[in-house]
């Protein structure tokens, strides 16, 4: 994982600083920002990416003097919104809330690529990490992932798992999770996160593979069992579920990253004031303590540790989407 | 009970409160106004509100928002009866009655109705949301994807029920919507259909797009054929609201929509959508002189409007019991309660009493509200009718425009209403009805989506549906229906069901 860990957050964090206190002779020169900004989130409000995107425009207005608006440019999984802020003005005044899903996965699943993930962007700051999690019914008798994967070998194509979508993050971990353990079973998607949970709820679907997040409120109440979450260290929200890693697959990790770009040639100073806005914006309490509730963990970066991030998720993702031959138009 | 009315008390202290009574307030102002404008709907607005409400206390920004939403709902019926437009899916059933009184100067006796209607059903579902909302979850559990899919079958059957002219053409109507339905990016496969190589289709065509092109901007075609004769609304305005002989005929509609919008509010999977149309079809196979429907009768808007607004409060009842949204709106509500620092899910009703009595307190406090705030409009409402076409006119494309822009901030979309206003003229001048095709559209893409979940599910096993009794039952009443209507014996009275000219 090439996140920093707490303690390297808080070294970066004073990086930041120095950076921001660098760039400020530039900024004098030419104010900026002088307008309202545009945060293009390229998914429907409501959802987690439009939540982590509204928590930290919020705040990011209060450290820059002028509005962040959020503005939901929703399509083809995200690539409208992603490709939208790839074309606009390179001015500072729009940018885009980026996921895993228009960074690493929409790419290489595509046919018809609508922008190049890496050279049609400046990254500016990763913003979040959200764990995925895989839940069962409580009825599925299957008290851990060990037992649920000698369930799904001993009974091969019996059953089902649920996701948010074709080709979204979650979809990609169950994937990844099957080849991995060498079993099968077979995908169901709904449109998002809620009438998925819904069915597995009900027990229509045993498994799903979901945002922790969202599943968070099941888990509690039992009407979902969390049989682990699939980032390397166990979730501060969940400290009793193991991860998928420690569970039975070491190895495994898929999580979902939100980060901050602008279009490709932003001028650096701009890029620099953004990042430095982001950084405060994240050390912020509220906004901690909230990510913290929403079971997000808050992770700052440099542009150019937001950058290697993107390339190494390219390269982590590539196999994984050739195995389970998910081709979108 | 004691603790019903213990938990009421909760939910009515925390409502009554000064500032939650003002934001209750707001949210039914901004609601309804929003609604009026064609176009405009509630996501838009509710998500370029949301930033406002991080200054306040997660209840009173909720009450909002809710007020919102159901604000948007009663304001969406005045553009359906007034201008002959549906702002949405459950609207759609409205013009057809409620336009045509309009066009016979009892445009404001519509309104009343619909206000009332509306208001009966919001205390009625507010009543069932705080007395069964825990214990109703259990029937969003049993319905899963096989038995979504007859209720949607059963809801294409009822659809035929509406066309007012030849049964052929409705049936052929609603295939075309159900054809348009598919369009975009298939959710299991990725592969695009029907979009010719167009990315604005990838993600298919929105409903809003389509209706606004086929009823508003149609309808304005269809009005420029005409040189302007308006004489019976100009003349006579009549009686802006209903008299005792109207109420005493719309009663039991009222009664009827109401139980049925109730019931498919509560399932999460979108059934909602089916309560207007399924209480107009009830209306026009139980009434006296089925052909009065089409033509403007009270019923038809009574019914719906009713079956409406009862299935929009209870949709809250999946939301705040199960953390489940059914509709975009209510994923919208999820997103602003999590922003608030509250996960949605089994736990707020026990971990957050205010908030969950709060609102449902406050759902019939916002009912209250809309008819105090309607009802003295009705009269304003009704003098817009005599605004002349060439100013009235431009003001509805430039709505149109600006509220389905604000939609998905796709100038294609814009483009598109343009070409269904096309399609649709073309339509009714050969006679063909737009609402069968609009809710084959609907009902259309959901019967798809759980048609293939159910036979995934059943590894392509057709046995599912009959081998589930919920699901068993619904085709078998659909089927029933459908023999009905085509059995010869029959077909002479179902002619005049049917048929209007």
């Amino acid at each position: 994982m090439t996140l920093p860990t707490p303690a390297r957050r808080s070294l970066l964090l004073g990086l930041a600083a120095a950076t921001l206190a660098a760039s400020l002779p530039a900024s004098a020169q030419a104010p900026y920002p002088i307008r309202p900004i545009t945060l293009v989130v390229p998914f429907a409000a409501g959802g987690s990416t439009d939540v982590v995107g509204r928590l930290v425009a919020q705040k990011m207005s209060d450290v820059l003097g002028q509005q962040v608006v959020v503005e939901n440019v929703v399509g083809a999984g995200g690539n409208v919104g992603a490709a939208r802020v790839a074309k606009a003005e390179p001015d500072g005044y729009s940018i885009l809330m980026g996921t895993v899903a228009t960074h690493a996965l929409n790419p290489l699943m595509l046919k018809r690529k609508p922008y190049d993930p890496v050279t049609d962007f400046a990254p500016i700051s990763l913003l979040a990490v959200i764990p995925n999690v895989l839940v069962v019914n409580p009825k599925l008798p299957a008290n851990s992932v060990k037992e649920l994967i000698a369930l799904l070998k001993a009974s091969p194509e019996k059953y089902n798992y649920a996701s948010s979508g074709l080709g979204t993050p979650l979809h990609l971990s169950g994937e990844l999770f099957k080849s991995m353990a060498g079993v099968s079973m077979q995908h169901i998607p709904y449109r998002g996160s809620g009438p998925a949970l819904n069915d597995v709820v009900a027990g229509q679907v045993p498994i799903q593979f979901d945002n922790l997040p969202s599943a968070s409120e099941f888990i509690k109440a039992g009407s979902l069992r969390g049989l682990a979450v699939t980032t390397k260290e166990r979730a501060p929200s969940f400290p009793d579920i193991p991860t998928v890693a420690e569970a039975g697959l070491p190895g495994y990790e898929t999580y979902t990253w939100n980060a901050l770009f602008a279009p490709p040639r932003t001028p650096r100073p701009i890029i620099d004031a953004l990042n430095a806005a982001a950084i405060k914006a994240l050390a912020d309490p509220t906004v901690i303590e909230r990510m913290k509730a929403f079971s997000a963990t808050v992770v700052s970066s440099t542009p150019e540790q937001l950058a290697d991030h993107v390339k190494a998720e390219i390269v982590k993702w590539t196999p994984v989407v050739k195995e389970a031959g998910v081709q979108i138009e | 009970m004691t603790d019903l009315l213990a938990n009421l008390g909760l939910g009515f202290s925390v409502a009554l409160s000064l500032q939650n009574l003002g934001l209750c307030f707001l949210g039914c102002l901004v609601g309804t106004l929003i609604g009026v404008l064609p176009g405009v709907g509630p996501i838009a607005t509710i998500a370029m509100l949301l930033p406002i409400t991080f200054g306040l206390d997660p209840v009173g920004a909720l009450i909002m928002l809710a007020g919102i939403y159901y604000g948007a709902q009663y304001g969406g019926s005045t553009t359906a009866i007034l201008v002959n437009i549906p702002g949405e899916a459950t609207s759609v059933v409205t013009t057809l009655d409620g336009h045509q009184m309009a066009r016979q100067g009892r445009a404001g006796i519509a309104l009343g109705i619909a206000a009332m209607g509306s208001f009966f059903a919001g205390t009625v579902a507010t009543l069932l949301i705080a007395a069964l909302g825990a214990p109703l979850t259990g029937l969003a559990m049993v319905f899963g994807p096989a038995e979504y899919f007859a209720l949607m079958v059963m809801g294409l059957v009822f659809a035929v029920v509406l066309a007012r002219g030849s049964v052929l053409k409705a049936v052929a109507m609603i295939l075309v919507g159900v054809l348009l339905a598919s369009v975009g990016t298939d959710l299991e496969t990725g592969q695009e259909r029907m979009t010719f190589g167009l990315s604005f289709l990838s993600d298919g065509v929105d409903f809003s797009v389509l209706a606004m092109g086929l009823f508003g901007v149609a309808e304005i075609l269809r009005n420029l054929d005409q040189t302007e004769t308006r004489d019976v609304v100009r003349q006579q305005i009549g009686r802006l609201l209903p008299s005792r002989a109207d109420l005493k005929q719309a009663a039991p509609s009222v009664l009827r929509g109401t139980a049925i919008g109730s019931i498919l509010g509560i399932l999460p999977g979108n059934g909602a959508v089916l309560g207007p149309f399924a209480s107009y079809a009830i209306e026009k196979r139980i009434a006296r002189d089925p052909s009065r429907f089409g033509r403007g009768a009270i019923e038809g808007v009574a019914g719906p409007e009713s079956a409406n607004n009862a299935g929009s409060q209870t949709s809250f009842i999946p939301l705040l019991t199960l953390g489940i949204p059914p509709n975009a709106v209510m994923a919208l509500m999820v997103g602003a309660m999590t922003i608030h620092g509250i996960i949605p899910g089994p736990g707020v009703m026990t971990k957050n009493p205010n908030l969950f009595w709060g609102m449902i307190a406050s759902m019939w406090i916002g009912n209250l509200m809309l008819l105090i705030i309607n009802l003295p409009l009705v009269g304003l409402w009704v003098r817009l009718l005599k605004v002349p076409y060439r100013l009235m006119f431009p003001a509805i494309l430039m709505f149109c425009s600006i509220g389905i822009y604000s939609i998905n901030s796709l100038p294609t979309d814009v483009m598109l209403i343009a070409f269904f206003g096309l399609l649709g003229y073309g339509l009714i001048k050969l006679g063909f009805e737009p609402a069968p095709m609009l809710l084959g559209f609907v009902l259309g893409r959901l019967m798809e989506e759980y048609l293939r979940r159910s036979l995934t599910l059943s590894r392509g096993d057709p046995m599912v549906f009959f081998e589930r009794p919920v699901t068993a039952v619904l085709l078998v009443i659909s089927v029933v229906m459908l023999v009905a209507a085509l059995t010869p014996a029959l077909r002479k009275s179902r002619d005049e069901v049917f048929t209007e000219a």
